[in-house]
C-alpha cells in the first residue's frame, strides 16, 4: 500500500478532520488529525489498515503552538512504512479521546500521557496511575516545560496504592517488589486459586529514572546517546543507535557506510550476549543453575572482546550522531571470529545436549501460552511475537544500519509457549553469528563519522524502530530550538510484553508465573526510563525497622 | 550397665557422625555442585560458617504469630531438629542401630516424617502466604515421596521377617542378591531425592519461586536449627540406604564396615548431587504424578516379590 | 533424556574451573579499556570543552577571577565514556586503564587544574554573545546544586 492509499483512505473515513499529511522520509506519513477524530483514525489505521500499534508520545508545545500535541504510532510492516497521528489540544481543554477501546494495546501509553503531561484520555478503560507514583502530588505533571527536571515533590500523605479488587474466592498472592526472579523492583499481584492463577494487577515504575525528562531539559545531541545505552543493563548500544539514528534522519545526515556495518556488528554481538544471558537466567529461573553457569561461562569471552574492541564490556559508548566514534582495526577481525567461532561451538553443544532433556521441557512446553491473534491484538513484540507466529522483525521491516544489505533471517516458531520462544532465540542466535561473519567479510572501508557542521534545526521529527534482543525499541526524536531535542521519546521492548503478562499467566500456576515473566526477556529498566525525578525520593522519609519489616513481609491478603 | 554405657557411645557416635559431621558432607557436596558449575565454590567448612552466623542473628517472629500460633513458630524448629536427631539414633552406621526394639523401622518412618511436620507448621505458622504454599506443597510431598521409602523398607522387613534393623541388616547380607531387593531398592533411590529436597524435587523450598517456602520467614538460629536439619537428613538417607539395602560385603569387623559404608554413603552422595545439578525443578503436580503413579508402583511391585519369597 | 544429561555432565566438565583469581592477582584489561581519566595541567588551555560535553556533568568550571580558570573534575561522577580525552585539543586528558576506583574519601577522586588566562586589556574578558560557555556558568551541575540554582560566581 502506498501512502497515497493509506491517506485516501483515511481521508474517506475522517472527511475533514485530516487535517494534514507530510512525509518528510521515505517510510514515514505524519498525519495531523483534529481531536476528536483520534479514536476513529486509530481504529481505521488498525482494523482497515492493518497497521500495528508501537506507541503514543505527548509533547509540551505551548510555546511553540500553544497546544499539547498527542501523538499515536503505528507501524504498517509489509509496506515499511511509519504512520503517525497527530492531534493538538490546547492548555485550556487538555482532553483527547481514548482510543485504547479501539486500540488495546494503548493501555500503558496513555496512562503515561495522563500522568506525564495531564492530558486526559476520555474513555479509558484503567486511568489509574501507571508512571508516577500513587502518592504524587496531584496537578505535578513532570513532562511539562515548566516543571523542572530536579524537582522533588514531597509524597501526598495517606495515600494507598490502587489496585483491581480482587475477584471473589481469590486470595492475593504478591510477587514483588522484591523478589528474587526479578532483578529489578516491579510488583506483580495474583489472584489466585490454590496454586491457579485467576487474574492479576501489576504495578510497575519502580526503577523510573526520569531520562526523557533529562533528554528534553539538560542533555545535548551528543550526550544523549550516552544516556541511552544506560537506559537497559544489557541492551544497551541498540538504544543509543536507535537514538542516534532517529538523530540522524532528523538532521538529514547521511551516516558513513562503514559505519553502518560497524554499528550492524555490534548490535549482533550484543544480541548474542543478550540471548546467551537469557538463557541462563531461564534456567535459573526453573531451578537449572547448571544452566546459568555454563551459559554465561560461553558468554564471558564476548564480553571481553566487547572490552577489547569498543573499550567497556556493556556500555559500548560508541555511538554518536553521524556515524561511531571507535573503528574495528583489521587486525582485530581474526579474534573476533576465533571468538565467535568458539562461542558457536559450545552454544552447539548446550542447545544440542538440553534437547533431549525431559524435565526442562516439562516445565517449559505448553507454558505461557499467548496464541497468535492475541499477539496481534497486544502488539507484542520480539521473540514472544515471533514465538507465536508473527514475524515482525525490525531488522527487515524497517532496516537500519546496514541490515538492508545484510538482512538477516527472521525465525518464527508457532507453538506459542515458552519453549517457542527459546528456539526463536537459539536460532537468533546462531543467525546473529552468521551476520557477524559476514559483515566482517562485507566491511567497506571509508570514513567512521559524518560531519556535522551545523545545528539540526527545530522542528525536524527522527522515528527509528530497532530489533532488541527482547524486541522492538522504539526511539522519536523532535529537534528543539538551540540545538537541543524537544523531545525525546523511548519505547523499550518489555513495555509491550509485558502489557501480555495478565494473558500469559492466566489459569498457570504459581511455580510458573515467574518461568513465563522471564520468557519475555523483561528489562524492567528499559521499560521505566520516562520522565522527571527519582520516584523513590517520594519515599525519603525514614521508615521505622517494624515499618520495613512489614514492607518486606507480604501481609496476609 | 556396661550395655548402657556402650548404647550411650554409640550413640554419641551416631549423633556426631549424623548430625555433626552433616555439615561436612554438605560442604563437599557444595564444592562438587561448584566443579560441575565450573566455578571455585566455597570451603567445605562454609555450612559451619554459615550455622555459626546464624545462631548469632536476631530470631524474628513474624507479626501475624500471636499466641498459639507464636508457640509453634517458636517450636517447630527445635521439634524439627529434636525429631531428625533421635531418627539418627535409630539409624545404623553399620551393624545395627544404637537404639534399637521391635519396632525400628516404624519409628524412624514416624520420626522422619515428625520432621517434615514440624517445617510445615513452621510454615502456616508464620502467616506468609509464600510459607502456606511452601508448607503445603512440604506436605504433598510427603503424602507422595514418604510413602515410596516406607513401602521399600517395609519390603526388606518383610523378606526379613523381622522390623529391626539388625534384623534386616542380617537378612540382607546372608540373601544377597533378590529381586525384590534390587527392586526396593531403585525405589528407595528415586524417593531419596525428594526425600532430601534435593532437585528436581527441592519443590516445597523453591528459591526462585516461593522464596524459600516454609522458610521464609526463618532467621538466625531457627533457620540454623532448620538447615542442620536438612543436612543431617540427607545424611541419615544415605546411610540407609547403604546399610539397610547394600549391606555387602559382610562379615567384616565394625571399624572397617563402618568405614566402608562411608565409602559408599559418598558414592550415593555424589550421584545425588549430580542429579541435583543436571536438573530443573518440577512442578508440585509433575513431582506428584512421578511419585504416586509410576514410583510407588516400583515399590509396590518390590514389596510384591518380596511377599512372594523372591 | 540420560544422553542428554550426560552430554549435559561431559559440557560441565570439559569446561573446567573458569574462576580467576582476582582479586588475589591483578586483572589488566585490554589496551583501549576506559577506565579513569588524568589530566595533565601544563597542557589544558582551559577552553572547557571537556566540560562542554561530560555528560554527566563530572566537569566543572568556574572563574574565580579575570584571570583565573577553575576546572573541578569530580571523578565519582565520571562515567568513563572518555569523551573528555576525545575533545581535549591539547590532549591533556588520557584515559588509563585503572577501573578500580572505589575509596572512601571522595577527595580521592578529584582533580583540580587552574589555569591563568589572558585578559582583555580594556576590561578583562568579555564577549558580547553569550559563549557557550557563559551558558554553562550559569547552571549549576553539582549533585545537590540542582539546575535552579546558579553557581557562586567570583
Amino acid at each position: 500500500m502506498t501512502t497515497t492509499e493509506i491517506t485516501n483512505t483515511l481521508r474517506g473515513r475522517l472527511g475533514t478532520s485530516l487535517l494534514s499529511t507530510s512525509e518528510p522520509v521515505a517510510g514515514k506519513l505524519y498525519l495531523e488529525v483534529e481531536a476528536k477524530a483520534l479514536a476513529d483514525a486509530a481504529r481505521c489505521l488498525q482494523d482497515d489498515l492493518k497497521g500495528r500499534f508501537l506507541i503514543s508520545a505527548a509533547t509540551d508545545r505551548r510555546a511553540t503552538n500553544g497546544a499539547f500535541a498527542v501523538t499515536h504510532f503505528f507501524s504498517l510492516d509489509p509496506d515499511k512504512l511509519f504512520v503517525s497521528l497527530t492531534a493538538r489540544v490546547p492548555e485550556g481543554s487538555a482532553v483527547v479521546p481514548s482510543i485504547t477501546p479501539a486500540v488495546p494495546a494503548a493501555n500503558w501509553a496513555e496512562r503515561e500521557i495522563q500522568d506525564m503531561l495531564g492530558v486526559k484520555t476520555e474513555g479509558h478503560p484503567d486511568p489509574r496511575r501507571l508512571v508516577v507514583a500513587d502518592d504524587w502530588p496531584e496537578g505535578l505533571y513532570p513532562l511539562r516545560k515548566d516543571v523542572p527536571y530536579d524537582i522533588k515533590p514531597p509524597a501526598q500523605a495517606g495515600v494507598e496504592m490502587k489496585f483491581k479488587p480482587a475477584p471473589a474466592g481469590t486470595s492475593t498472592l504478591v510477587v514483588g517488589p522484591f523478589y528474587p526472579v526479578l532483578e529489578e523492583p516491579a510488583q506483580l499481584r495474583l489472584y489466585v486459586e490454590g496454586e491457579r492463577v485467576v487474574d492479576c494487577d501489576y504495578r510497575g515504575f519502580y526503577s523510573h529514572r526520569g531520562i526523557e525528562k533529562l533528554g528534553d531539559s539538560v542533555l545535548t545531541y551528543n550526550e544523549i546517546p550516552f544516556v541511552a545505552e544506560r537506559i537497559c543493563g544489557i541492551c544497551g548500544f541498540i538504544h543509543s543507535t536507535c537514538y542516534c539514528e532517529a538523530a540522524e534522519e532528523a538532521a538529514g545526515v547521511e551516516v558513513p557506510r562503514r559505519a553502518r556495518y560497524i554499528r550492524l556488528l555490534m548490535l549482533e554481538i550484543e544480541r548474542i550476549h543478550s540471548h546467551l544471558l537469557w538463557l541462563g537466567i531461564a534456567g535459573h529461573i526453573i531451578g537449572f543453575d547448571t544452566v546459568l553457569m555454563q551459559s554465561w561461562r560461553i558468554r564471558e569471552p564476548i564480553m571481553w572482546l566487547c572490552e577489547q574492541i569498543t573499550g567497556n564490556r556493556k556500555t559500548y559508548g560508541m555511538n554518536l550522531v553521524g556515524g561511531v566514534r571507535r573503528d574495528i582495526p583489521a587486525d582485530l577481525h581474526p579474534k573476533i571470529l576465533e571468538v565467535i567461532r568458539k562461542i558457536e561451538t559450545e552454544t552447539l553443544a548446550v542447545a544440542d545436549a538440553i534437547a533431549g532433556d525431559t524435565p526442562l521441557r516439562l516445565r517449559i512446553q505448553g507454558v505461557g501460552r499467548i496464541s497468535e491473534a492475541e499477539a496481534r491484538r497486544l502488539c507484542v513484540v520480539g521473540p514472544v511475537a515471533r514465538g507465536s507466529n508473527v514475524g515482525i522483525d525490525a531488522r527487515v521491516d524497517h532496516p537500519y544500519a546496514a541490515y538492508d544489505e545484510l538482512p538477516p533471517k527472521v525465525a518464527v516458531h508457532d507453538s506459542s509457549d515458552i519453549f517457542a520462544r527459546l528456539m526463536v532465540r537459539v536460532e537468533e542466535t546462531f543467525d546473529s553469528i552468521r551476520l557477524v561473519r559476514e559483515a566482517l567479510q562485507q566491511m567497506p572501508e571509508g570514513p567512521i563519522m559524518a560531519e556535522m557542521k551545523e545545528a539540526i534545526p527545530a522542528g525536524r521529527e527522527g522515528l527509528r524502530s530497532i530489533e532488541a534482543p527482547r524486541g522492538e525499541a522504539i526511539h522519536y526524536l523532535l529537534s528543539g530550538p538551540d540545538n537541543r531535542p524537544e523531545r525525546w521519546r523511548v519505547r523499550a521492548p518489555t513495555y509491550a510484553n509485558l502489557q501480555a503478562i495478565p494473558t500469559m499467566i492466566k489459569d498457570e500456576t504459581i511455580a510458573d508465573v515467574p518461568i513465563i515473566l522471564g520468557s519475555i526477556d523483561p528489562c524492567f529498566s528499559c521499560t521505566e526510563r520516562v520522565e522527571t525525578v527519582d520516584l523513590k525520593t517520594g519515599e525519603e522519609r525514614s521508615i521505622t525497622r517494624r515499618q520495613l519489616e512489614e514492607l518486606s513481609r507480604n501481609r496476609r491478603p | 550397665m556396661a550395655q548402657t554405657i556402650e548404647i550411650i557411645g554409640l550413640a554419641i557416635v551416631n549423633l556426631v557422625v549424623l548430625v555433626g559431621l552433616a555439615p561436612l558432607a554438605d560442604g563437599l557436596l557444595r564444592k562438587l555442585r561448584a566443579t560441575l558449575h565450573s566455578r571455585k565454590g566455597p570451603p567445605i567448612t562454609q555450612p559451619y560458617i554459615d550455622l555459626l552466623k546464624l545462631l548469632g542473628k536476631e530470631d524474628l517472629t513474624p507479626q501475624g504469630t500471636v499466641g498459639f500460633g507464636a508457640g509453634v513458630w517458636a517450636v517447630a524448629p527445635i521439634l524439627g531438629l529434636g525429631a531428625i536427631m533421635v531418627a539418627a539414633l535409630f539409624v545404623p552406621l553399620a551393624g545395627a542401630p544404637p537404639l534399637n526394639f521391635a519396632g525400628d523401622v516404624i519409628a524412624l518412618l514416624y520420626l522422619l516424617a515428625l520432621a517434615t511436620v514440624a517445617i510445615t507448621l513452621g510454615g502456616f505458622a508464620s502467616g506468609n502466604p509464600y510459607a502456606y504454599i511452601g508448607a503445603s506443597r512440604e506436605v504433598m510431598m510427603l503424602l507422595t515421596a514418604e510413602p515410596v521409602m516406607a513401602i521399600a523398607l517395609v519390603a526388606i522387613a518383610v523378606k526379613a521377617h523381622t522390623l529391626t534393623f539388625a534384623g534386616m541388616i542380617a537378612s540382607q547380607g546372608a540373601v544377597g542378591f533378590s529381586v525384590s531387593g534390587v527392586i526396593a531398592t531403585i525405589a528407595f533411590l528415586l524417593a531419596l531425592q525428594a526425600n532430601v529436597g534435593k532437585l528436581p524435587f527441592d519443590i516445597p523450598e523453591a528459591e526462585t519461586e516461593i522464596m524459600g517456602g516454609p522458610f521464609i520467614e526463618r532467621s538466625g538460629p531457627g533457620l540454623a536449627l532448620f538447615r542442620l536439619a536438612a543436612q543431617a537428613k540427607t545424611l541419615i538417607f544415605g546411610f540407609l540406604l547403604v546399610t539397610v539395602f547394600l549391606p555387602w560385603p559382610t562379615h567384616l569387623g565394625l571399624p572397617l564396615a563402618t568405614l566402608l559404608n562411608f565409602v559408599k554413603v559418598a558414592v550415593v552422595l555424589v550421584l545425588v548431587e549430580i542429579a541435583n545439578v543436571a536438573n530443573p525443578r518440577l512442578r508440585i503436580d509433575q513431582a506428584m504424578v512421578f511419585y504416586s503413579r509410576i514410583v510407588v508402583f516400583v515399590a509396590v511391585v518390590a514389596l510384591v516379590f518380596a511377599a512372594l519369597g523372591a | 533424556m540420560i544422553i542428554s544429561k550426560l552430554k549435559e555432565a561431559w559440557i560441565c566438565i570439559k569446561a573446567g574451573r573458569v574462576t580467576l583469581p582476582y582479586p588475589f592477582k591483578p586483572r589488566v584489561p585490554e589496551e583501549g579499556f576506559r577506565g579513569r581519566v588524568t589530566v595533565e595541567a601544563e597542557r589544558c588551555l582551559g577552553c572547557a570543552g571537556c566540560a562542554n560535553v561530560c555528560t554527566p556533568r563530572a566537569i566543572v568550571v568556574s572563574d574565580p577571577s579575570q584571570e583565573l580558570r577553575v576546572l573541578d573534575f569530580f571523578l565519582e561522577r565520571c562515567t568513563y565514556c572518555a569523551r573528555c580525552a576525545e575533545v581535549c585539543p591539547e590532549k591533556a586528558i588520557t584515559v588509563t586503564k585503572e577501573f578500580e576506583t572505589s575509596t572512601n574519601n571522595t577527595q580521592d577522586l578529584h582533580l583540580r587544574v587552574e589555569v591563568f588566562m589572558g585578559t582583555c586589556q580594556r576590561c578583562g574578558r568579555c564577549f558580547e554573545p553569550a559563549t557557550p560557555l557563559d551558558k554553562m556558568m550559569v547552571t549549576g551541575f553539582r549533585d545537590g546544586d540542582g539546575a535552579s540554582q546558579p553557581l557562586p560566581q567570583g
